[in-house]
């Protein structure tokens, strides 16, 4: 059984962020996608005003895979929803594989969700791939609500080129 | 008719509340509308403000059957993308009916899109309701994929029972 931590991401930890983050896209397929920097990870999150927030869960070396000690991420930052106030919005939540069925995505969602509820916050909104069924199983377990399902919502992004047209 | 499109100001959040809820009624779920001007001020105009917001402004002369000059709005907010960094989410974009085809809402997107590109963020994203096809056909026209139909993204919450549930019970693995 693996003991491990979870704390606050530090500057020092951006490079095995990425590492996580690029391993999360080669799960969803969409590892190319994947344009983001260390340089750009330390500017973001670390800065006066930063566009995001960072959990990370560390296993003592010895448990280590290939020399990782840092073994799961949780990015998250606030939003707004007008009719309700404060949101965290949990942006990537990746375990690697290696680590999973010990409690630590549990216990990471625990920690996020006494995070909303501390910084007064209404709840907490992601999304999820419909293809992914184990993730939306284990969110659907804990009493989540799916919104395109049942209200119909559906997430459109208009990119830069696009965005420049507009300007 | 003349417009101006402006950041709005912590006395503008009544006419926000306002034109919230109205846009709410719109998509059928006004019951759901909980904050009021009160927690928009706070919130907008702190110093770590959780959204930003632009209005679009009407001269006395043009005002709204019930007098309103503030005639429409465009709430947004900066989010983060692992893959390429600084975004931006437009959570509400509204047009007072009677002030609609006179490109106010183009004028409202169009300084939003500027606003992202001062900050260097690479994208816009948007959530809009699978019925709302003048809102679809809209963001269609300046370019917008939907996403949910093309990469099958659905939207997920947690919120007041579940929330609380999260933060109590064990999970039932």
């Amino acid at each position: 059984m693996a003991s491990f931590i979870l704390r606050k991401a530090e500057p020092n930890d951006v490079s095995d962020i990425l590492r996580l983050i690029k391993e999360l896209a080669k799960f969803e397929q969409m590892e190319e996608k994947v344009v983001l920097s260390e340089k750009d990870l330390l500017e973001d999150g670390f800065g006066d005003h930063p566009f995001y927030h960072c959990l990370v869960a560390e296993v003592p070396k010895e448990q280590s895979s290939e020399g990782h000690t840092v073994i799961a991420f949780a990015m998250y930052y606030f939003t707004y929803d007008p009719w309700i106030g404060k949101l965290l919005y949990l942006e990537d939540f990746y375990v690697m594989q290696d680590f999973r069925g010990l409690g630590i995505g549990s216990q990471i969602l625990k920690v996020l969700s006494e995070t909303a509820v501390k910084t007064c916050c209404s709840g907490m909104h992601f999304l999820v791939a419909e293809n992914n069924t184990k993730s939306i199983e284990f969110y659907k377990r804990r009493g989540a609500a799916d919104l395109s399902s049942e209200e119909g919502w559906r997430l459109f992004e208009i990119e830069k080129e696009e965005l420049l047209k507009m300007t | 008719m003349h417009f101006k499109i402006r950041a709005a100001a912590k006395e503008d959040c009544r006419q926000i509340s306002r034109m919230i809820k109205e846009l709410a009624v719109f998509e059928k779920m006004s019951d759901q509308v909980k904050i009021s001007h009160e927690e928009l001020e706070r919130d907008g105009f702190c110093q770590n403000p959780f959204f930003e917001c632009l209005v679009a402004e009407v001269p006395e002369q043009n005002k709204s059957e019930e007098g309103f000059t503030l005639v429409g709005y465009a709430l947004y907010f900066y989010t983060y993308s692992t893959w390429m960094g600084r975004s931006v989410y437009l959570e509400d974009l509204y047009v007072m009916p009677e002030f609609r085809g006179n490109g106010i809402g183009k004028g409202l997107m169009s300084k939003v899109a500027e606003v992202g590109k001062k900050k260097q963020c690479v994208r816009l994203q948007l959530s809009v309701l699978d019925w709302n096809t003048p809102a679809r056909d809209f963001y269609a026209t300046k370019g917008a994929q939907d996403l949910t139909a093309s990469e099958g993204w659905h939207f997920i919450r947690f919120d007041g029972q579940s929330l609380d549930d999260l933060v109590n019970e064990a999970p039932k693995d």
